[in-house]
């Protein structure tokens, strides 16, 4: 089974399906010397899809991921591409498989046709037979290549992900986050009349279950969910304090857009050490009362974009809390810094 | 099916009223009436979607029970009398209480009958459930909807609230099969072991939420759309939009003022969220909870999804 899997993924990037990829696939494993950077990508942009990739956790598990990338190499093994687009403006993004995925772009209310769910939009690739990895059942193949066209909604924070099979497809890695600018592109301001800023980060959520993360996953196998790594963009532990994608550095009184990006099945808390910021959106819309917090939560499939003002001086130890969906129980915290410079 | 014909047609007039199960009471009047509801807790065996018979409890009315396992539900006009008498099939004694309105009713022992009477409540969406037996009666599934129109009979939320074309009502719950195993046996469970398998939209996985008239969500571009979720299982329910945006409207009862807006709105655990969708685009589009699991069925995705997505489709 996998070395059929294997041929047809690596027969898909001979034909062109990574967008200028290496055709061998796979993820880097370790973090390059000053933390690994996400891939921004404007539109109109190509994407494929790498179901090799290793994700090395803080204790050294290697984990299998798979994720959108625009090359792989130098393409993060966790969390795709960041695709940005201008409010108002016409989005073409085109993904290329020969193995059964979509693009779901949450949030953005793109119509059916560009929707990226198998039964009702169809998705990119063929079938597998007999099921397996890409059970699509009767949906309709787009073909190994197709443009998603949609015109950007609102300035804000969203999400994408793959739609088929979406609960093995988005646990092993396959989403991303799209950030709408305002119309005329500016990168300082949260919408058009909205909040200024002067650098922001992405904190897409993460929680694994490693029992999930083999060679080979099957159905069978995803019955129950119990999540034992918990990170920021695929940092846990350590890492996720020598990520620079994910640990915050700024000037004293500095303000900082925090997007955070609902992308684990668990709800996290979301707290910057005791500092107070503001809540200004969720789900790419500007809330009808911001106010003002120290901790936030976020559930699966939300954002909530957040301004901090960095204080004078210190560093502080920022952190997101996942908690159970059954009980709220704490599972796991993943801890970062926020340090003034 | 024909029951569900026959409540939807006696709504002719008014807005279409969608929920299975629903002992429909209400109707567009201006006096307080009294409602008198006969409920029996049962169990019985339900097939799931990959045909896996599971042992559940339920509350079923006279008519029987609503779709999968889902249990009666309760719609009634803010102010009227409404005498729920329960008679208890079950194995063990139980309870009506109504979370926000009623608790520490008495409770009803087995092969027993007992008469639970209360006021409408304020319009808005709530649940009954039984207080006895804590959280494994709601896992077996001892739980139901109720829906309390305004006094007006009017097509809002609450009573001067934002009006809406048409409801639905959808129920959220789940099960764990080896705890229904455990209660079927005569065992217990410990809750901290529970980890649901199966997962419910108004007591139907898909494709069965699709081929369900009150469950499919039906409407048509330029209208607002009510949905109530009525979280009565034992999870929290982040309940993700295709396709639109919401406006969140109340939070068991209490208004929302800050985050409005939404593709994303949490349901947790014994919480009914009341929200308007206004359909700004055609177009076929789930509505699915983001805690991806629930949408499979033991794992396992079925034709090509299970679990508790649901399917809105609006011309």
């Amino acid at each position: 089974m996998l070395n059929k899997f294997q041929k047809i993924y690596t027969m898909s990037m001979r034909r062109g399906g990574g967008g200028g990829g290496n055709g061998g696939g796979g993820g880097s494993t370790t973090p390059p010397a000053g933390g690994r950077t996400f891939s921004y990508q404007a539109a109109p942009t190509s994407v494929g899809v790498s179901m090799m990739g290793n994700l090395t956790m803080a204790d050294g598990a290697s984990l299998r991921t798979w994720y959108f990338g625009s090359g792989f190499n130098g393409d993060r093994a966790l969390a795709g591409p960041v695709f940005e687009a201008n409010e108002g403006s016409n989005v073409q993004i085109t993904l290329s498989s020969m193995m059964p995925h979509s693009i779901h772009f949450h949030g953005l209310d793109v119509d059916q046709a560009n929707d990226g769910v198998p039964s009702t939009s169809g998705y990119v690739g063929r079938s597998m037979g007999g099921g397996g990895f890409g059970r699509v059942g009767n949906a309709t193949s787009l073909g190994n290549s197709y443009t998603y066209t949609f015109t950007a909604p609102h300035a804000g924070t969203y999400m994408y992900h793959c739609h088929v099979d979406t609960s093995l497809h988005f646990e092993m890695g396959m989403y991303g986050t799209v950030i709408i600018r305002p119309a005329n592109g500016d990168s300082n301001v949260a919408w058009a009349g909205g909040p200024a800023f002067d650098k922001e980060y992405i904190w897409q959520m993460g929680a694994f279950d490693s029992s999930w993360h083999g060679s080979r996953v099957s159905g069978a196998q995803t019955a129950r969910y119990r999540p034992d790594y918990f990170m920021i963009n695929g940092s846990d532990g350590a890492n996720a304090s020598n990520d620079s994608t994910v640990a915050i550095s700024a000037g004293a009184g500095q303000k900082v857009l925090i997007r955070v990006n609902g992308t684990s099945y668990m709800p996290g808390i979301v707290r910057l050490g005791g500092l107070q910021f503001e809540v200004i959106a969720s789900d790419g819309r500007p809330l009808a009362v911001p106010y003002v917090t120290t901790e936030q939560l976020c559930c699966a499939g939300e954002r909530y974009d957040l301004l901090v003002t960095m204080p004078s001086s210190g560093q502080y130890t920022a952190s997101i809390e996942y908690r159970d969906i059954r009980n709220g129980k704490a599972l796991g915290t993943v801890t970062t810094t926020l340090t003034v410079v | 099916m024909q029951r569900r014909e026959f409540l939807k047609s006696s709504l002719a007039g008014s807005a279409a009223f969608a929920l299975s199960g629903l002992t429909v009471l209400n109707s567009k009047r201006a006096h307080a009436a009294t409602s008198n509801i006969e409920l029996s807790a049962e169990g019985t065996y339900k097939t799931m979607v990959d045909g896996t018979s599971v042992y559940v409890w339920q509350f079923n009315d006279a008519n029987g029970s609503g779709p999968g396992a889902l249990t009666s539900g309760i719609v009634v006009n803010e102010g009227d009398v409404v005498n729920v008498t329960v008679t208890n099939n079950l194995d063990r004694a139980i309870n009506f209480v109504i979370p926000g309105v009623m608790a520490n009713t008495p409770s009803v022992s087995p092969g027993s009958s007992q008469t639970y009477s209360f006021t409408a409540p304020a319009a808005g969406s709530y649940f009954y459930t039984d207080g006895v037996n804590g959280e494994i009666g709601k896992a077996m599934g001892l739980s139901g909807p109720l829906v309390v129109m305004p006094a007006d009979g009017s097509d809002r939320l609450y009573t001067g609230g934002p009006a809406f074309n048409r409801q639905y009502t959808l129920v959220l719950n789940e099960l764990d099969d080896r705890l229904n195993a455990a209660v079927a046996a005569g065992g217990t469970y410990n809750m901290d072991d529970y980890e649901p398998n199966y997962y419910f939209a108004n007591g139907l996985s898909y494709p069965d939420t699709a081929g369900d008239g009150d469950t499919l969500v039906s409407m048509n571009v330029g209208e607002n759309v009510a949905i109530r979720f009525i979280n009565t299982g034992c999870i929290t329910y982040p309940q993700h939009f295709h396709g639109y945006h919401v406006n969140v409207i109340s939070r068991n009862r209490v208004l929302e003022t800050r985050v409005i807006e939404k593709d994303t709105t949490q349901v947790e655990r014994d919480m009914c969220t009341d929200v308007i969708l206004p359909v700004a685009q055609a177009g076929a589009y789930p509505l699915h909870t983001h805690y991806v699991p629930g949408v499979t069925a033991n794992g396992v995705y079925v034709y090509p999804y299970g679990g508790a997505l649901i399917v809105m489709v609006a011309a």
